[in-house]
């Protein structure tokens, strides 16, 4: 199967993308025009509320819908031009999707999935040996896909999308619906091919723990428009605050904090997070009055915001609320 | 490997996934052939007053025979797609280098495998277990394959409408009672007053199954020509297999841009 070399040209370059659904100027824009470059080998996690436009966006990228304008080059070919060539370079999960057919056995997909792309028999036959040894399918592999687990499902969806060693993954949610240990099994199986198999790979969650695991970068998606596009490392330290978070159990029982002090109840615990840029003095004048208080102590950290905090802070507030002039891309 | 062979192999691709699926649902098509075939006792029963007149139902049989192909092509090719968008498959298949058409090719091969083998069997058990006398003419070849071909043209039409008409299972339903009724599986068309007889020509494989009576009946490809049966029935299918072809092009292509291949 014809393969691009990675030369100079991206995995994945979107310019311009913009997708409308109906027509006239009161169409709801799905996605707003939008420039994405992916280069190979990187995961990028896109993320976003329901609605948001991240499926359309893969999709575009797979040639499965038409944008209303820009251009998507796939290792360097034209989506909608040389669609051939372009699909031929991706293998995709996508969400809300059986992806694979219930009534074939794994096998009978996986060769048909394959021979779909234009590979021989016998070219398949070895990778899909591989593919389900790997998985833990090789023993039922005759078996229909309907009767197997979600997880195990799943699986084969992968399995099938592995099944032509395509450079570029698109995951669309691959892992709703499954459960914490299959979950777990899915996110070691993406960590396999982004590291051991330097796969280029698109993946859109809502499970953003997962996400901040296994992205390079990511991008945030609110409306149709990507509102922050960084690398994940540099995105939490942009939002890293030079403030102190506090635990206690219970609450803070009426304990006078500093203005600009925050509290949030998480469970039986209470997060007290002081104003940036407190002294050490300070936070020990805070330590001694919930202690006078009678509140119990948890821990003392400076605080990190995780992706998701991030993630809910660039949704609810955007990138305005950090005084940011423009969106975050990368430079 | 040429472009062509290329093609010809991603189509017979398609081809063995529909002959795998059909065989998973092989019970469904053995009900389906046991009551097409009881439809057809009865109907011969009811138009022959409680009798059944072998000389009509050498004329009635190869028509209910087409409305098998057709109504498999139909059926079956909506389901299917249905099926597919709601699976999430098409969306899969479409990551394939393979074009709309060419992929809708081969689900149709497949439907007519299946049509015809249900066809077959229906056949032999009227032909033997009723004792109808019907002569196997080798011109018939050419009219059979011209109304296997009109049929499917029928069935692609009806697949092809599923991404942009929600109640197409029912359409095609009432479409393939259309052909039974029209067909001449009740009584052969000429039959018909001749507004009815003329409206009746239009309908798929109506007018193929007048050229395979005909040359069951002795009559040559020549006759079937002379009278214009044969070249309308070429017309005819050329005009639904372009119109079928077309159509699940354009539409698949309305889908991608309205997002109509995702799951419903």
């Amino acid at each position: 199967m014809a393969i691009v070399e990675r030369t100079h040209v991206p995995a994945i370059e979107a310019i311009g993308l913009e997708k409308t659904y109906g027509r006239g100027a009161k169409a709801p824009a799905a996605v707003k025009p939008t420039t994405l470059t992916v280069p190979w080998g990187q995961v990028l996690g896109v993320l976003g509320p329901n609605g948001a436009g991240k499926t359309t966006i893969i999709k575009m990228i797979g040639g499965l819908i038409t944008p209303s304008a820009g251009t998507i080059r796939v290792g360097g070919f034209d989506v909608a031009r040389q669609r051939a060539q372009a699909v031929r370079q991706i293998g995709a999960v996508l969400e809300g999707s059986r992806n694979v057919y219930w009534p074939l056995s794994a096998w009978e997909n996986l060769m048909y999935f394959g021979q779909l792309k234009g590979l021989r028999a016998a070219e398949i036959k070895p990778r899909a040996q591989r593919l389900l040894t790997e998985l833990g399918l090789w023993e039922r592999r005759h078996e229909t896909v309907g009767s197997f687990s979600r997880g195990m499902q799943q699986k084969v969806a992968v399995s099938a999308a592995l099944i032509t060693d395509p450079p570029i993954i698109l995951l669309d949610e691959p892992t709703i619906g499954l459960d914490v240990e299959a979950a777990r099994t899915f996110k070691d199986w993406i960590k396999h091919l982004a590291r051991d198999e330097d796969k280029t790979i698109l993946l859109t969650t809502h499970q953003l723990e997962g996400a901040q695991e296994l992205s390079d970068r990511v991008a945030v998606i609110k409306e149709g428009e990507i509102i922050a596009d960084l690398p994940t490392a540099e995105l939490l330290a942009r939002h890293a605050e030079n403030r102190f978070e506090i635990r206690i159990m219970g609450s803070p029982n009426g304990t006078v904090l500093p203005p600009g002090a925050r509290i949030e109840p998480d469970g039986d615990q209470t997060r007290v997070l002081l104003p940036p840029d407190t002294d050490d003095r300070a936070v020990f004048v805070v330590l001694g009055r919930l202690g006078a208080a009678g509140s119990q102590l948890v821990s003392v950290a400076k605080a990190r915001p995780s992706l998701e905090e991030v993630f809910i802070r660039l949704i609810h507030n955007g990138p305005a609320a950090d005084r940011a002039p423009a969106k975050e891309v990368v430079a | 490997m040429s472009p062509i062979a290329f093609q010809t192999r991603l189509a017979r691709t398609e081809v063995g996934k529909g002959l795998r699926l059909m065989w998973r649902r092989r019970s469904l098509v053995v009900a389906a052939a046991i009551v097409y075939g009881l439809t057809y006792l009865g109907i011969s029963l009811f138009i022959g007053g409680g009798h059944l007149v072998e000389d009509l139902m050498v004329r009635t049989l190869p028509p209910m025979l087409a409305v098998l192909v057709a109504s498999t092509a139909a059926v079956e090719g909506t389901a299917g797609i249905a099926e597919e968008i709601n699976g999430g498959t098409l969306e899969q298949t479409r990551l394939s280098p393979a074009s709309p058409q060419l992929q809708a090719l081969g689900r149709m091969t497949a439907l007519a495998i299946e049509g015809l083998a249900v066809a077959i069997v229906v056949g032999i058990v009227f032909v033997f277990g009723v004792g109808l006398h019907i002569n196997p003419q080798p011109a018939a070849l050419i009219p059979v394959v011209l109304t296997v071909l009109d049929a499917l043209g029928y069935g692609l039409i009806m697949t092809a409408l599923v991404v942009r008409v929600a109640s197409i299972g029912a359409i095609s339903h009432v479409g393939t009672m259309a052909i039974m009724a029209f067909g001449g599986t009740l009584v052969p068309i000429t039959f018909f007053p001749h507004g009815m007889e003329v409206f009746a020509r239009f309908i798929p494989t109506s007018l193929g199954v007048e050229a395979i009576n005909s040359t069951l009946a002795g009559h040559g490809l020549g006759a079937t020509w002379a009278d214009g049966t044969l070249p309308w029935l070429l017309v005819h299918t050329a005009v639904v297999l372009t119109a079928g072809f077309s159509l699940y092009a354009i539409n698949m292509r309305h889908a991608q841009r309205e997002g109509g291949l995702r799951p419903r």
